[in-house]
């Protein structure tokens, strides 16, 4: 297929909210290592700024739910076209969502300025945020790449993040269990852990709609689920 | 994908009307249609899509044999409605275009009343007794029409009097007045303003329950708006032939997809 419109303002059209959307992504990478880092070196002037600066990953989403809904009316897209605006609108709010996460976690981490450490756990939550944040790139790269290959393999990674999310849950349940002075950040650290783990799950619904853009066919939903933790409390940090 | 509209209207997609197998068309040295097979079903909207000069229309003038006209014009293949070679030496072609009606671009009524341009068809061909039962097909043709409201009162007017909506409309209750099985239309559209190309649409999305009706277009929204079938031809080939939903959303051919999107004229 012919890569160009005939009426090149619609490629023009269709280029600016890819590269909003890139914009956006490129906040959101920032917001989760800045929150992360802030909670690591328990630098609170960083989770303010990460918590104010969510302000602007809205802006964003909004203006591209704006820039979509025009496209739609304006240019009537069709196959692969209307897959570019849907997905677009799709990634954005998972973007978003992953923006509030990181604000989320930003917020705790000022909530436990209070409280003392448990050694050995931030350093597991930042290797989980690294790892989630790697996610989140790499869904976005395999999304203007049209990396099919790459999205299914970005799927299968999230098993891991579950992994890596619930040893940090048994850490803390054995630290809180041990002794009750450590519960206090052991419960926000643990909401803080919940919130790393979802951001993994949005670069995961981020993957699919890759796989949505190029074949028009959602990916099975066969992926194996590793979070053990369900104890009935599963999502208590949504 | 299931297409919403066909649920919503229970439309039976199985029985086949027409068939066309290895349809070729020359004029002159000119091949405007290359091997076309297809088989358009029953109380259906079929489109057929694709830029000037793919042969669409050319097609579409082959199922009532009007390409017969043309001097220069060579159709072979077989085309067959309901199983009948419409080529047949027994099919009189006034009688088979009464059966497979047509409406054109350009909204062309007679220059006659609104009343005798529905009443011309079946006077020629004898489907009236008495000019009671006459009355009753010219209402019954306008009503279906969607036009018979605003025409009732004045039937003995001209019928190049109308708007141009009007006129259109007209023209497809004079061409369902002689109760045909086939609807075929031309560009029905090109020449009317948004809101009667709306009451066009409505009426065509009211006559499949009874027709068969085949339309070509050029704009492929009104394709995407009307029809539950689409064919995409380009260069004289059927390129894809698939429902609609399935067209716009995932085209199979390359070609079709960069027509669709608009890379391709």
């Amino acid at each position: 297929m012919n890569s160009k419109h005939i009426v090149a303002s619609f490629d023009r059209d269709l280029e600016g909210i890819q590269a909003a959307l890139m914009k956006m992504g490129g906040l959101v990478e920032e917001a989760l290592r800045n929150s992360a880092k802030a909670l690591e070196a328990r630098d609170f002037d960083l989770a303010e700024k990460v918590r104010k600066g969510d302000r602007l990953i809205d802006e964003l989403e909004l203006t591209i739910k704006t820039d979509t809904a025009k496209l739609l009316a304006l240019r009537s897209p069709t196959a692969v076209d209307l897959r570019t605006v849907l997905t677009v609108m799709e990634i954005s709010s998972h973007l978003e969502r992953c923006g509030d996460l990181a604000k989320n976690i930003a917020k705790r981490t000022i909530a436990t300025a209070d409280a003392s450490n448990i050694s050995g756990t931030l350093a597991a939550s930042r290797r989980l945020s690294n790892f989630v944040e790697i996610m989140i790139r790499d869904s976005l790269d395999a999304y203007i790449q049209r990396d099919v290959e790459m999205a299914k393999e970005i799927i299968e990674r999230d098993a891991e993040a579950d992994q890596i999310y619930n040893t940090l849950f048994r850490s803390l349940l054995t630290h809180m269990m041990e002794d009750h002075r450590n519960i206090a950040f052991g419960m926000h650290l643990h909401f803080i852990a919940k919130n790393i783990e979802r951001v993994g799950d949005h670069a995961t619904g981020i993957a699919e709609q890759t796989i949505y853009l190029v074949t028009n066919a959602f990916p099975d939903d066969d992926r194996p689920k590793s979070d053990a933790t369900a104890l009935g409390f599963r999502d208590a940090g949504e | 994908m299931n297409d919403m509209r066909k649920i919503e209207r229970d439309v039976k997609m199985t029985d086949t009307k027409i068939t066309a197998r290895n349809v070729n068309v020359h004029y002159g040295d000119t091949h405007a249609i290359k091997d076309v097979n297809v088989d358009i079903a029953d109380k259906t909207v079929t489109a057929f899509i694709g830029p000037s000069g793919c042969g669409k229309s050319t097609f579409l003038r082959c199922l009532n044999r009007m390409n017969d006209t043309i001097d220069v014009c060579r159709v072979q293949g077989d085309i067959r409605i309901d199983g009948k070679d419409i080529h047949d030496k027994s099919v009189d072609p006034v009688q088979l275009r009464a059966h497979v009606g047509m409406v054109f671009q350009k909204p062309n009524p007679f220059p006659k009343s609104i009343y005798d341009n529905i009443a011309y068809g079946p006077r020629i061909h004898g489907l009236a007794k008495s000019k009671a039962e006459l009355d009753e097909i010219v209402e019954k043709a306008l009503r279906r029409g969607a036009i018979w409201d605003e025409v009732k009162d004045r039937l003995t007017q001209s019928g190049t009097g109308l708007s141009g909506g009007q006129q259109q409309r007209l023209c497809i209750a004079r061409a369902i007045a002689t109760e045909p099985d086939i609807l075929l239309m031309d560009e029905p559209c090109s020449a009317l303003d948004p809101i009667a190309t709306a009451q066009v649409e409505e009426l065509i999305d009211e006559l499949h329950r009874d027709y068969s009706v085949i339309i070509v277009t050029h704009s492929m929204q009104q394709a995407a708006r009307v029809s539950q079938k689409t064919a995409f031809f380009h260069l004289g080939n059927l390129v894809e032939f698939g429902d609609t939903d399935q067209i716009f959303t995932d085209p199979k051919d390359p070609r079709t997809e960069s027509y669709i999107t608009g890379r391709i004229g």
